[in-house]
């Protein structure tokens, strides 16, 4: 892989929010004018719903305070001067870990999954769980990896033993033609990967059945399963009916990503912290490609390592131009659940006139949830949530397909999130009215 | 640095309405370049007519209640070219510009306007012109398809738009892009067929411009036809039996493809009504 670097320079400055995934904040250990190290524990938290913060970097702390994310608020950071010692504390590895000492290690090492989920508590849902599922869905993000794939499937394996779970499932895309050839060539347990399609009803269950191996690769269509669309990757892989408001793991499935099995390896074989991600950066750039970066080197050093910007930058997108952010300060840092970024010039900056909907049912011929947006949207619009309901607006995922494809320009994505808002303060208000009564 | 901010996504294709509008405009430019040659000079006047009176109301209509313009979508245009397409070439030329003015002034703008008319504007003119002015709008033959050849140029005289079946060939390449509705005509054209070789009547009854008209750009009109996928396959049924129903009983499969839209068009918001899909995922279990 030629096009995959590693962000070496220095960063002026680092941002290291002390939430970096859809959980609990940490509290800061640390105080301003202290000297930390690579791979100190920066923030301590307690509850259910954790991932601590470790330093990437080697350094002063200069101040802890609000500061720019790219999630768009300001989060409560601890920014430190970077500087070139090297020195970092003392990584364990511990190679023959017993399974509950495998999840607390995966805990300490603070390792969140690509949906903001801690790793320790989604390979433990605490339901029987059969198989664990790779998302090895997103091309770029794959290929960054394979050059250490032999550490990701140790590291997938290693997740395996930590929750007893006995199968396996790496899903790539079919047309990913490089991650497969990549994954062929791969060797587990001794054994050279089986590499399977899903066709029709020959889902995961009917190759496991027929293989011994406890890990397989299968090809599953043409999709990117972004974040939102877990439910619909197991039931395309799995063959598993998902009922709306149910997860993955109540159909005996877990989901986990090419990024967190990279990360359990370093945590468990080297006893490192989680501390640096592959982001993608696409777009107006110099030099597109992927770069290895450490948590919390702004978004700007991210660039600039990239080339720079290519012309006048109009936006800058984090996480992908179909549900990303767009920031509105290229301060903000790379963080835990920073995949890629995607950068548009002032031309390239959509600005469309919404016109009347010609019923022309694109949005419902691309809706990978049978729903029909148009329709959802015109009565969120007039404000009859009822209908909204009763179309279905729930079962959204909001992946923004509709609203791309949509002649009229129309935003639709922000009109049925709307009415989903409604929808479920309508059953709040009548929860409460149950309640008082 | 300033960033622009919006919310997602921040992609779109680049498909609009006025594309949309335009290309269907282009692909029937060969027809009437057919129909010119065919039928001369009031061929011409009479499609010039028919653009000229829609794009006038349109503008006018907007003007006078201080909406926003809207000509340059190419809607007004498209459809006084379908209302000027379906007259005998006959007519005098202030037949088709009445019927435009009727069609977007009081079929699509008195309805709402763009996407909010409930019959097809070319249709509803259609059927007033009809009503209104029966003797003009008796064509002088009614065109069959005697041999190949008749595809390629009708020798009929019929409407305007049997002039050459062929010449619509260009909607395959919408079809492909999506840019045009597939499951509509798919089942519209073998639902004729079926019903039309079962009752016996032959198919060169049938397979005229005017029928393949119907078939591509005014069953497949947006907001007249259902959005739902198992709707829109229903409504091409529909289309077809109603369009064989009137053609069967009265020897007339042109006259029976317009009646028949028409119908089809009213019952298009209850098919899709009762055609509503489940989602992914079902319900809240």
């Amino acid at each position: 892989m030629s096009d995959v670097s590693r962000l070496d320079k220095l960063p002026e400055k680092v941002i290291i929010p002390m939430r970096q995934h859809d959980g609990i904040a940490c509290a800061p250990l640390v105080k301003k004018g202290e000297e930390v190290l690579v791979g100190q524990k920066l923030g301590e938290c307690e509850g259910s719903d954790l991932a601590y913060v470790h330093s990437p970097f080697c350094g002063t702390v200069e101040s802890i305070g609000l500061m720019p994310n790219p999630t768009g608020k300001r989060i409560l950071s601890v920014v430190l001067t970077p500087s070139e010692c090297t020195q970092s504390v003392e990584f364990v590895p511990e190679k023959n870990a017993s399974p509950s000492r495998l999840i607390q290690i995966i805990k300490e090492a603070g390792i969140v999954e690509y949906y903001e989920k801690p790793t320790y508590l989604a390979l433990k849902p605490g339901k029987r769980i059969d198989t664990l599922l790779m998302n090895a869905t997103f091309p770029l993000i794959t290929r960054a990896y394979l050059n250490s794939l032999d550490k990701v499937l140790k590291g997938f394996s290693l997740m395996l033993d930590a929750s007893g779970i006995s199968r396996g499932v790496i899903v790539v895309r079919a047309d990913d033609k490089e991650s497969i050839k990549a994954f062929k060539g791969a060797v587990v347990d001794g054994k050279p990967l089986t590499i399977a399609p899903i066709i029709g009803k020959r889902h995961a269950d009917y190759y496991l059945e027929d293989l011994d191996d406890r890990i397989i690769v299968v090809a599953a269509g043409k999709i990117t399963y972004t974040p939102t669309m877990m439910n619909l990757l197991s039931a395309d892989v799995m063959g598993r009916k998902i009922s709306l408001g149910r997860e993955p793991s109540d159909v005996h499935v877990v989901v986990c990503g090419v990024k967190s099995a990279k990360a359990v390896y370093d945590a468990i074989y080297e006893g490192k912290p989680y501390l640096e991600n592959a982001v993608t950066v696409t777009g107006a750039v110099n030099k597109p490609g992927t770069v290895f970066v450490r948590f919390g080197t702004p978004i700007k050093d991210v660039i600039d390592a990239c080339g720079g910007y290519k012309g006048e930058p109009g936006k800058v997108i984090v996480n992908g131009s179909r549900v990303g952010v767009a920031i509105y300060t290229d301060e903000a840092p790379v963080v835990k659940n920073t995949t890629g970024i995607v950068v548009q010039t002032k031309a390239e900056v959509l600005q469309d006139d919404t016109t009347a909907c010609i019923h022309c049912a694109r949005c419902v011929d691309v809706c990978p949830m049978n729903l029909l947006p148009t329709r959802i949207a015109s009565y969120s619009d007039i404000g009859n949530y009822e209908e909204c309901g009763q179309l279905y607006a729930m079962n959204c995922i909001e992946c923004g397909a509709c609203a791309v494809v949509c002649p009229s320009k129309r935003h639709l994505v922000q009109l049925i999130k709307y009415s989903k808002l409604q929808i479920h303060n309508i059953y709040a208000a009548e929860a409460m009215g149950e309640a008082t009564k | 640095m300033a960033f622009m901010v919006s919310p997602p996504p921040h992609i779109k294709e680049g498909v609009s309405i006025k594309k949309l509008m335009w290309s269907r405009f282009i692909v029937l430019l060969p027809l009437c370049l057919a129909s010119i040659y065919l039928f001369g000079f009031p061929a011409l006047g009479n499609l010039v007519a028919g653009v000229l009176g829609a794009v006038f109301i349109e503008l006018a209509i907007q003007k006078a209640f201080k909406q926003k313009v809207t000509i340059g979508d190419g809607n007004a245009a498209y459809m006084g070219l379908l209302i000027a397409l379906m007259v005998p070439p006959s007519v005098p030329f202030w037949l088709p510009f009445i019927g435009a003015v009727f069609g977007i002034g009081v079929v699509k703008h008195a309805f709402g306007g763009l996407g909010s008319y409930m019959f097809h504007p070319a249709l509803a003119t259609w059927v007033f012109l009809k009503l209104s002015w029966a003797s003009l709008m008796v064509p002088t033959s009614v065109p069959q398809l005697g041999s190949l050849s008749d595809l390629i140029l009708e020798t009929g005289a019929g409407f305007i738009a049997d002039a050459s079946p062929i010449a619509m060939i260009g909607v395959l390449y919408l079809i492909a892009r999506r840019y045009i509705e597939w499951r509509i005509p798919l089942m519209y054209l073998l639902t004729t067929m079926v019903l039309v070789v079962l009752l016996g009547d032959p198919l060169s009854y049938v397979f005229t411009g005017s029928f393949l008209l119907g078939v591509f750009f005014i069953a497949t009109e947006t907001s007249t036809s259902p959005i739902t996928k198992n709707g829109r396959l229903v409504y091409g049924i529909a289309c077809g039996l109603l369009t064989v129903i009137y053609g069967y009983f009265t020897g007339n499969y042109i006259e029976g493809t317009f009646y028949g839209l028409l119908l089809a068009n009213a019952i298009a918001p209850m098919i899709e009504r009762s055609t509503v899909p489940k989602p992914f995922g079902g319900v809240e279990a």
